[in-house]
């Protein structure tokens, strides 16, 4: 091209506006090539699949039909009143159904296939030999399944247009819609990456797509069923200050998930080597932080309700049990065992290791991390709860609310730290892979369930009798029984019965964190120095202020 | 990056483990590769060639022990390996609807190669293994050699100092075979250290500079060619026919150490006998003292492939 420029004759020469407008063009081509250097291999590679692949086109191609069809249906369906009846909205919901099934379901479940179909076609091991990180892999796939959505939306969105010109429909509401839709379509297909990461035989895989696939057959008709609802009361909504603030939460927790998830499918597919733990612990503890941070926005958005404060404060640790109560029965499934890739970055300062032992990764750190943020959680709860006081909570009184959180946090470390200790006697006779570590919780939950209630269905003694210690085992009933009634009349015991259960607990899970707790940096090899030394050589050492004396200068006696 | 000083082995196997449950795939296995070496895999089907390539190549982990790439574990810094690493594996990863240059294209943007540095290394490799005049040929639609050629492209993409690979030369037709032998003889000649594996034998004995003789994972024999073609000049087949008392011949042969393979043939016994002509004839004197009445003693020298067949014996796990 830049010959071409050279060779530019006089008669060329008026031509000066086009002249400046391939310029421009030439800029933008230039820029544009710039950025694709730097773009994910992945996403490239399949951009140019996706363009050329049958499959593909015949996707868009349907969805391009199917929307044709019903602006042509739609408008003689209406008829010659479109132009005066509000039919905007029906219209809209018809396109958006066209829209929501690729997006429910296309291309997340493509997302899913994604990795597995690299296996079959023998391809993963060559990209996973490759220097690409991990993360780079899932944020390439990620990639490809955005511009899918993209272009499923550029196809659907001048039909969309069309419904404005109908009437009945107003902008924000269409937008926020989209929106939601855009980031639902993404999130999807992030679970749909994760469980590609985790299906690694037939069997998993097959349990893993009818999953996958019920679920999001349940997104798509979930969304299309309570559109036109939405649309209805949008108007209403859209002028509600909650409406918004509850939608900034809900984004809150969309963006810190999305991170946990991201960095949980890296892990999935990165070296054994590698530590795998210590960046979802991070996500954890953000997510966490955000969740405190917004429960303190009821409050201040309602201060002439301050009876209400105990009760979210309750709730909050109820959830946030949970959380810690699911989290920590992954953590606690960890192998023991430490690679020396991970032992080289161990925390080595004392005040180090007291504070950051515990993001290593570990079947006992991640007990002990559950642990300390619950009850991190539980004195925050706590503390609203007595700042409170002088308030009574709807009919309940400030023990039943304090015992409820503090029984709450004894049941979560007796249940992670049984069921820890268990998964490290199975491991001395059988392999137990973080997903069976994960099913055994389960199994102890559910034991400690199902017993006491195998034992009140075959006894009518126990059944007209209510509550009884016998159920002291199962954590959900008993927590309702001291919301709802406290513990009274021979029942009080459970207040230090469980306390004692979760120390002598903790105790017998003390080897085990000691053990990880001692575990010391190791230097890395030579070799690895001597390769840093060569990448990135110590710049040379010259002074960092004007009255510092130069270091390359011999010493003044 | 192949700036190493010439002592360092670019790969180096140490009491390198294996086991797929009760399976030991691979069984202490040690060796090291250097700068411009190549580095013969012989073995028979199910040895636990792929299985040790893969764990070089950062793909699998050993069970006990480690191996080194350019000085770094596998285990350790599989990222550090993989940067000097290429793997050729025994079967094609084919991606559809890509083409000849969008394929090797991928593979050099993963490796972190950009703009003039990246097309450079395409026309390179394109020009190398002779796929210039495919670039736009879907790779759906490529003959089993070409896509050899394409897989070997790729694994050289990068520029990696150790190269790995598993069985190339497998459905090649005789003219690709001799000039896949000529791309790898140029890859060691620039220094690199290549390791591959083999079921022919003469093909191995030409291009590499040392074999390794392996057999339900564990290597039985290394060295040069020479000296395990030397090792062949002393192995000989030998046939004896006594005129009566074969029983007794074959307990006799079987108590002695440098005999191995009895075999009781229509008319004498068949065995191989380890040592060179002079014990050869030292063994025939022997015979002749225990009062064997021997009529017929015949001896061959053994070529590569009895070696093989002598030293591995063809057990399957
Ligand atoms: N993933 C695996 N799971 C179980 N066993 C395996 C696995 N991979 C390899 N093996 C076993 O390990 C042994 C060595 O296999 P390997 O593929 O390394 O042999 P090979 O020398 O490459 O054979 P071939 O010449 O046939 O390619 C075999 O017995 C095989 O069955
Ligand atoms: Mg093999």
């Amino acid at each position: 091209m830049s010959t071409a420029d050279a060779n530019t004759t006089e008669a060329e020469r008026p031509t000066q506006a086009t002249s400046n407008w391939r310029n421009w063009l030439e800029v933008l081509e230039h820029r544009v090539v710039g950025l694709l250097e730097w773009a994910n291999p992945i996403l490239v590679k399949e951009t140019r699949q996706a363009l050329k692949s049958k499959q593909f086109l015949l996707t868009f191609a349907i969805v391009l039909v199917a929307c044709w069809i019903v602006s042509f249906a739609g408008r003689a369906i209406i008829g010659p009143q479109i132009f005066y009846i509000a039919s905007g909205q029906d219209m809209l919901v018809a396109y958006y159904a066209i829209l929501a099934f690729p997006l429910a379901v296309i291309v997340p479940f493509s997302a899913f296939r994604s990795l597995s179909a690299e296996k079959e076609d023998n391809t993963y091991d060559l990209l996973s030999i490759t220097t690409l990180s991990s993360q780079q892999v899932i944020t390439g796939k990620l990639g490809s399944a955005i511009l899918q959505i993209l272009i499923y939306f550029s196809v659907v969105s001048p039909c969309i247009a069309f419904t404005f010109l109908l009437r009945g429909v107003d902008a924000v509401s269409v937008a926020l819609l989209l929106g939601v839709t855009l980031l639902a379509s993404i999130g999807m297909s992030l679970i749909g990456l994760l469980a590609g990461t985790m299906a690694s035989v037939r069997y998993t895989q097959m349990l893993l797509s009818v999953g996958l696939v019920l679920g999001m057959a349940f997104a798509f008709f979930g969304a299309v069923g309570v559109t036109p609802e939405l649309l209805r009361e949008s108007h209403k909504m859209i002028q509600d200050r909650d409406f918004w603030i509850g939608l900034g939460g809900v984004l809150t927790l969309y963006l810190t998930t999305f991170g946990l998830l991201h960095t949980a499918a890296a892990a999935q597919i990165s070296f054994p080597s590698e530590n795998r733990s210590t960046r979802i612990r991070y996500w954890m503890l953000l997510q966490q932080a955000c969740f405190v941070a917004w429960m303190t926005v009821p409050p201040l958005l309602y201060p002439d309700e301050p009876e209400a404060v105990p009760v979210l404060a309750c709730a909050a640790v109820g959830i946030g049990l949970i959380y810690w109560y699911v989290m920590g029965s992954i953590m606690t499934g960890e192998w023991p065992h430490l690679s020396r890739r991970v032992q080289r970055s161990l925390p080595s300062s004392l005040v180090g290791r007291s504070l950051f032992s515990w993001l290593n990764p570990g079947p006992a750190s991640g007990y002990v991390f559950a642990v300390a943020n619950s009850g991190a959680l539980v004195a925050l709860g706590l503390i609203t709860l007595w700042a409170n006081a002088p308030f009574p909570p709807f009919g309940l009184s400030a023990t039943q609310i304090s015992q409820f959180m503090l029984l709450g946090w004894c049941y979560l470390i007796i249940f992670l730290g049984l069921g820890r200790l268990l998964v490290s006697v199975l491991r001395r006779v059988a392999f137990v892979p973080l997903a069976a570590a994960f099913l055994v919780h389960l199994i102890l939950m559910m034991a400690a369930i199902g017993v006491p209630a195998v034992i009140y269905s075959m006894s009518s003694q126990f059944r007209s009798s209510g509550y009884s210690l016998l159920l002291a085992t199962n954590p959900f009933w008993t927590l309702s029984e001291v919301l709802e009634s406290g513990l009274v009349s021979g029942r009080e015991m459970l207040v230090y019965l469980l306390p004692a259960a979760a120390i002598v607990t903790f105790l017998l899970n003390l080897r085990a964190i000691g053990a990880e707790l001692s575990r010391h940096r190791i230097a890395a090899p030579a070799r690895v120095y001597e390769e840093e030394e060569e990448l990135h050589p110590h710049p040379e050492p010259s002074p960092t202020s004007p009255w510092e004396e130069d270091p390359r200068e011999p010493a003044k006696v | 990056m192949t700036s190493n000083p010439p002592n360092r082995p670019l790969i180096e196997v140490r009491g390198l483990h294996r086991y797929f449950g009760k399976t030991k795939a691979v069984q202490d296995m040690s060796f090291k590769v250097f700068p411009g070496e190549v580095f013969g895999y012989i073995g028979p089907n199910g040895a636990g060639k792929t299985t040790s390539m893969r764990i070089l190549a950062t793909l699998d982990e050993p069970t006990y022990g480690n191996a080194f790439v350019d000085g770094f574990s596998v285990v350790d810094d599989p990222d550090r390996v993989r940067r000097r690493l290429g793997f050729m594996p025994d079967y094609f990863g084919a991606y559809q609807n890509v083409n000849v240059y969008e394929y090797l294209d991928f593979f050099a943007r993963s490796y972190g190669l950009r703009g003039a540095q990246r097309t450079g290394a395409i026309h390179y490799v394109m020009d190398f293994t002779q796929l210039d005049k495919l670039a736009d040929k879907p790779i759906d639609g490529l003959s089993k050699g070409m896509k050899q050629r394409l897989c070997l492209g790729r694994t050289m993409i990068h520029d990696p100092a150790v190269l790995i690979l598993d069985e190339p030369a497998a459905g090649l037709d005789p003219r690709a075979r001799i000039e896949l032998r000529e791309m790898i003889a140029l890859l060691a000649k620039n220094g690199k250290a290549v390791l591959i594996s083999s079921h022919i034998l003469t093909e191995l004995a030409e291009i590499c500079d040392r074999v390794g003789i392996i057999e339900q994972g564990k290597l039985l024999a290394v060295g040069s060619v020479d000296e395990i073609s030397g090792r062949a000049e002393t192995i000989s087949k030998v046939q004896v026919r006594v005129l009566d008392g074969t029983e007794r011949l074959i307990t006799w042969l079987t108590a002695r150490d440098d005999i191995a393979d009895i075999v009781q043939k229509d008319r004498g016994v068949a065995f191989t006998h380890e040592g060179g002509p002079p014990k050869q004839a030292e063994l025939l004197k022997q015979l002749v003292q225990a009062e064997f009445a021997v009529v017929d003693f015949a001896s061959k020298t053994k070529s590569l492939e009895d070696v093989f067949l002598h030293v591995t014996e063809g057990r399957v796990q």
